[in-house]
């Protein structure tokens, strides 16, 4: 069966599009990876469904949301869990990790005054974020041990939604997963995971 | 014998009524688990997957995040969409969904002083949020995604009811989103579900 043509869209980042790009490397699965300059984007917007990027686009047709984009790549390719059950522990975490994203999002591009994004910067990084690391710590641990991946037995879209949260907090803060053992092991193990691994080496090197 | 699912939030319909809107749909059973936020919370919430409701506990896990627990129990009960692509469809529409919602609840969780900005922005947002939905909406009148009801016509269903308080007419030149709000109370056991439910705020 002929495999389908997927293409992504994005601007240049990793952003809410690289845990989909992650996924269909981790799959070998090959696909067109479109980035557009900011300029560029009005262009773009009135083909994307709701407006808005990243977007999926496979076989000719467009699927949007970046949880969504995800998911369906994760069940094409067989890394979606092997049940309904673990399904939804792997979208919870997704879901959690995406909180913490919207949350970063709030101070660093909707916060208009320096002091104000200052101090929720603060309370994210110093309340927000520890507690939700530790509630995903507790959570790895309880799938049978902590020394696999969050849902069931193999990497799901839960793993490279963790990886890309890791990359942006981590650049505040190299320290920030020093507390949570397991979650620093689980790092590693996605970054060297097959198809991961020759992706994050030759992907391109982009701030956000 | 007690039923395999029990979904506990606070006695509420928000975040937990797309899900009892699901079990109801598909008349699958559940315990309705209502807790007062000031005397039960506090005590739970430690024993939460991440210190959030609602929460479904089904054979001996908890699942939080309130889409992850629809999207569970719509797989459960064969409303999630049939394909992985009509699944993917119904996903981002309900995710679409959110910024609607968000917008609506805006308006309620306001200061007395800026709920008429919120308003406001609520009906700049909705029409074109709205057009595009009515052409992302599939060709089946009175289903957003396939030919059957699916989890995406009970979040429309539920996020609009909302909306239509404050934007009565928003919809009347939409004829497929206008047909979804028929269809979803068609179904008996939505139907039966919305005449018996309890009396909240929100």
């Amino acid at each position: 069966e002929k495999m389908p043509a997927y293409k992504v869209y994005y601007f240049n980042a990793r952003g809410r599009a690289e845990p989909t790009r992650l996924l269909l490397a981790a799959a070998g699965v090959p696909f067109e990876d479109v980035r557009f300059e900011v300029e560029k984007w009005p262009e773009y917007k009135p083909k994307m469904p709701m407006g808005q990027a990243p977007v999926l686009e496979v076989d000719g047709t467009m699927i949007c949301q970046s949880a969504a984009m995800a998911r369906f790549v994760a069940r094409e390719t067989g890394r979606a869990g092997k049940t309904n059950l673990e399904l939804a522990k792997a979208d919870m975490i997704v879901d959690g990790v995406a909180d913490l994203m919207n949350a970063m999002a709030n101070y660093h591009y909707y916060e208009p005054d320096e002091a104000r994004k200052a101090e929720k910067k603060k309370t994210f990084f110093e309340t927000t974020l520890p507690q939700f690391l530790g509630h995903f710590e507790k959570l790895l641990v309880a799938n049978n041990g902590g020394d696999g991946f969050f849902a069931g037995d193999g990497l799901t879209h839960a793993e490279t939604f963790f990886l890309c949260l890791y990359e942006s907090i981590s650049k505040e803060n190299p320290n920030v997963l020093n507390a949570f053992p397991k979650l620093t092991a689980l790092v590693e193990r996605i970054r060297t995971y097959p198809g991961i691994k020759e992706w994050l080496a030759k992907r391109p090197q982009t701030e956000f | 014998m007690a039923p395999r699912y029990r979904m506990i939030y606070f006695n509420l319909r928000a975040r937990a009524e797309p899900t009892r809107l699901l079990f109801a749909a598909a008349g699958l059973q559940y315990e309705d688990v209502r807790i007062r936020r000031d005397t039960e919370w506090p005590a739970l919430k430690p024993n939460t997957p991440m210190g959030q409701v609602p929460v479904l506990e089904v054979d001996g896990v908890t699942i939080c995040q309130s889409n992850a627990i629809a999207r569970y129990v719509a797989k459960e009960t064969g409303l999630a969409g049939k394909t992985n692509l009509e699944q993917a469809q119904v996903d981002m529409l309900v995710d679409g969904m959110g910024d609607l919602r968000g917008k609506q609840a805006a308006i309620r969780k306001a200061s007395e002083d800026k709920k008429d900005q919120c308003k406001e922005e609520l009906a700049a947002f909705a029409p074109n949020f709205l057009r595009r939905y009515e052409e992302l909406s599939g060709p089946h009148a009175g289903h957003l995604v396939g030919d059957s009801l699916t989890w995406a016509d009970l979040e429309f269903y539920d996020v609009m009811t909302k909306v239509l308080m404050y934007l009565p007419g928003i919809i009347d030149n939409l004829p497929k989103l206008a047909k979804v709000m028929d269809t979803v109370p068609a179904n008996k056991g939505v139907a039966d579900w919305l005449a018996k439910r309890p009396e909240t705020p929100h």
